[in-house]
């Protein structure tokens, strides 16, 4: 009977929170297929009918393709060397001793805790200075660097954890350091490695403050910039913002649903010997 | 096959005062199998990583068939090593683990596929070579290591503890497997454990190290009879020699040794050998398999000293006996392993006899053992002629 009991409320609990978390994200999926007077008229309604036009209409009046490819340069990009670069960089931090290693490691670790709002205004200094002001290849620049910290960090405590004998067997088999690290780190490592990537994709797919400063041309918006196009000042196009949400988000739903096996294996990797 | 010496070899990290190998003169010939024995922290492992060029040296010098290693890098020394916790590479399958190295040297694709599946045959791995690590077992892991290593076919094979992950069972087959390997490849073999068992069992020669230092080498059982220190001593062999603090008196027919209240001679010992020793004092030792509980009738009174003991407590072991005794005056208690139809109860004095020429006596100040300038011993004869005697059976009513 008591276990009767705490399933019982255990499993409202799980109800309430999953009504919680999906709630809103199920809200604007069903005022993506409604207009905007419809929504005026009843926010909380089932669409009466569902207005498949209106995604097409996004994407192609609305220049979302436009948004949407300039996103997923940068985030290809940006993932690509993130994960090249932090990945070396742990690589070297988790396996050679030498001189300031932890040295380095804290500067790059302790650069997470600073908010972007702090870096803000020198990032936008520095890049009108070596003019890459309003470009996708400064705006790559920009989130390679806030990302970095986060990724050699994670990377860091997975490589650490492997096994030395690993690499002094391949050391004896005459490997050189990056053949060590390419044939030996890079596959061992890829479920951390899958971690960094979902979680840099999800940061930078969504990432809005920089790109709203340091992007001013329409034609290099990224989408939340083309999201926030329908909010005007004196009228709020509430259907075609939550289109263009859903537009934004099935991406990284479908990377999610791949890739979050790979994701948790990847965190939990050493936990038990 | 090759010869490793190893000379003056000296291993200091940065920042340590002690080095953790100091010292270390060794030459391992043509075709031996050279264990390094010793407990936990003595170099052993560190010692075996320099040979590999895993470690750099600090001062010394490395030799492999006369060439200077000091310098050369781990790849191009010619050496495979098997390690502790196997190093399988866990993304790879058995057959790719076996070629690994191979590749690396650009050896032909045929003659990879040839050495890898001869290899797989000689180690029973051929229906294993698709799978990967984590679908092995822990005796099949411990094949791939050695086979990875056989493939290479180097001139020195090193042996990182290979066993210590296994469990007795495995370890006893696992064990007589490498000797069997050995015996067929007989390729120089350099051996790194702390269990002596398979030191005295697998290695053509046996070097025992403490604190970074070499305490002694030699054959397995030459080391077991004949210990240098205190230390191997009491490190080989289970149970250990007892070792009994004694003072050194003249006696009528020469040198004795006063154990409690008791006099025990000691052959092959005269007063100039033990006159420098300080206040007289001396560590007696003698191993438990050297002491009965009956003199053989046929044997000369002087072969053995009587030593009225105290029995603590009967250990019966199945297939022998150990009998934990003790004495007035004696600090410790001394351990004598016995027959299995021992009979004794707790509490009962009996007459301990000492095969006196398998004792040992140890400089207290330096541990090192006292050479003999007298008789020789020639306990290796006689002691091996008679041990199917038993001399120490006692049976109820005796």
């Amino acid at each position: 009977m008591r276990r009767v009991i705490v399933q019982s409320a255990l499993l409202s609990a799980l109800a309430a929170y999953t009504a919680f978390a999906a709630g809103p994200f199920l809200w604007i999926a069903i005022m993506s297929f409604r207009t905007t007077s419809e929504i005026s008229a009843d926010p909380y309604a089932l669409p009466d009918t569902f207005h498949w036009w209106k995604y097409p209409e996004a994407w192609f009046n609305s220049n979302y393709e436009t948004y949407f490819w300039n996103s997923t340069q940068v985030m290809v990009v940006s993932v690509v060397l993130l994960s090249i670069l932090g990945a070396m960089a742990a690589h070297c931090l988790a396996r050679y001793k030498f001189p300031g290693n932890r040295l380095v490691f804290f500067l790059i670790f302790s650069a997470i805790i600073l908010p972007p709002q702090i870096t803000i205004i020198g990032v936008f200094q520095l890049l009108v200075e070596y003019g890459l002001y309003n470009s996708l290849v400064g705006l790559t620049l920009v989130y390679i660097s806030m990302q970095l910290p986060l990724t050699v960090y994670i990377l860091e405590g997975f490589f650490a954890r492997l096994p030395q004998d690993l690499f002094d067997a391949a050391r004896l088999d005459g490997y050189s350091d990056f053949e060590i690290f390419w044939r030996i780190t890079l596959p061992i490592g890829l479920p951390a490695i899958a971690t960094t990537v979902i979680l840099n994709m999800i940061y930078i797919w969504n990432e809005f403050l920089f790109a709203v400063v340091l992007l001013s041309d329409d034609s290099k918006r990224t989408l939340p910039l083309g999201i926030q196009r329908f909010l005007g000042d004196h009228l709020e196009d509430t259907g075609m913002l939550a289109t263009g949400l859903m537009i934004a988000v099935i991406p990284i739903i479908v990377i999610y649903v791949f890739f979050s096996e790979k994701m948790i294996q990847g965190m939990t990797a050493g936990a038990v010997k | 096959m090759a010869v490793v010496e190893l000379e003056h070899i000296t291993k200091t990290y940065p920042g340590m005062q002690t080095p953790a190998v100091d010292d270390v003169m060794l030459t391992i010939d043509h075709g031996e199998f050279m264990v390094l024995l010793g407990p936990s922290g003595c170099g052993k492992t560190t010692t075996l990583r320099m040979i590999a060029g895993l470690e750099s040296i600090s001062s010394g010098t490395l030799r492999i068939d006369g060439e200077v290693m000091n310098r050369v890098p781990a790849k191009d020394r010619d050496i495979a090593m098997v390690f502790q916790s196997y190093a399988l590479y866990p993304h790879m399958t058995v057959g790719k683990n076996l070629a690994f190295g191979l590749r690396r040297r650009r050896t032909p694709a045929p003659e990879i596929k040839r050495r890898v599946e001869a290899t797989a045959e000689m180690l029973g791995l051929s229906d294993l070579l698709d799978r990967k690590p984590f679908a092995l077992s822990g005796g099949q892991r411990q094949r791939v290591a050695l086979g990875r290593a056989i493939v290479r076919d180097p001139k020195v094979f090193l042996f990182d503890e290979p066993l210590s992950n296994l469990d007795a069972t495995l370890r006893v087959y696992t064990r007589n497997e490498l000797i069997k390997q050995y015996r067929r490849l007989g390729t120089t073999m350099i051996y790194v454990t702390h269990d002596q068992v398979e030191a005295m069992t697998m290695g053509t020669q046996v070097c025992v190290m403490n604190q970074g230092r070499v305490v002694q080498a030699g054959k397995p059982l030459e080391v077991y009879r004949d210990p240098a220190d205190t230390f191997v001593a009491s490190f080989i062999g289970n149970p250990p020699t007892n070792l009994i603090e004694a003072e050194v008196v003249a006696g009528e027919g020469g040198v004795e040794a006063r154990l409690g209240a008791t006099r025990i001679p000691i052959p092959g010992y005269t007063e100039s050998d033990l006159a420098q020793l300080p206040g007289r004092q001396v560590i007696f030792g003698i191993r438990p398999e050297d002491m009965y509980l009956a003199r053989p009738a046929s044997e000369v009174n002087s072969r053995y000293g009587a030593l009225p003991m105290e029995v603590i407590s009967v250990e019966p072991l199945g297939a022998e006996t150990l009998l934990v005794l003790g004495a007035p005056g004696i600090g410790k208690d001394v351990i004598a392993r016995l027959g299995r139809e021992t009979a004794a109860r707790v509490g009962e004095t009996l007459e301990v006899y000492l095969d006196l020429q398998a004792l040992h006596l140890f400089d207290p100040k330096t541990t090192r053992k006292l050479p003999r300038s007298g008789v020789s011993a020639r306990r290796d004869t006689v002691a091996g002629a008679r041990r199917s005697e038993r001399p120490d059976v006692r049976t109820e009513g005796t």
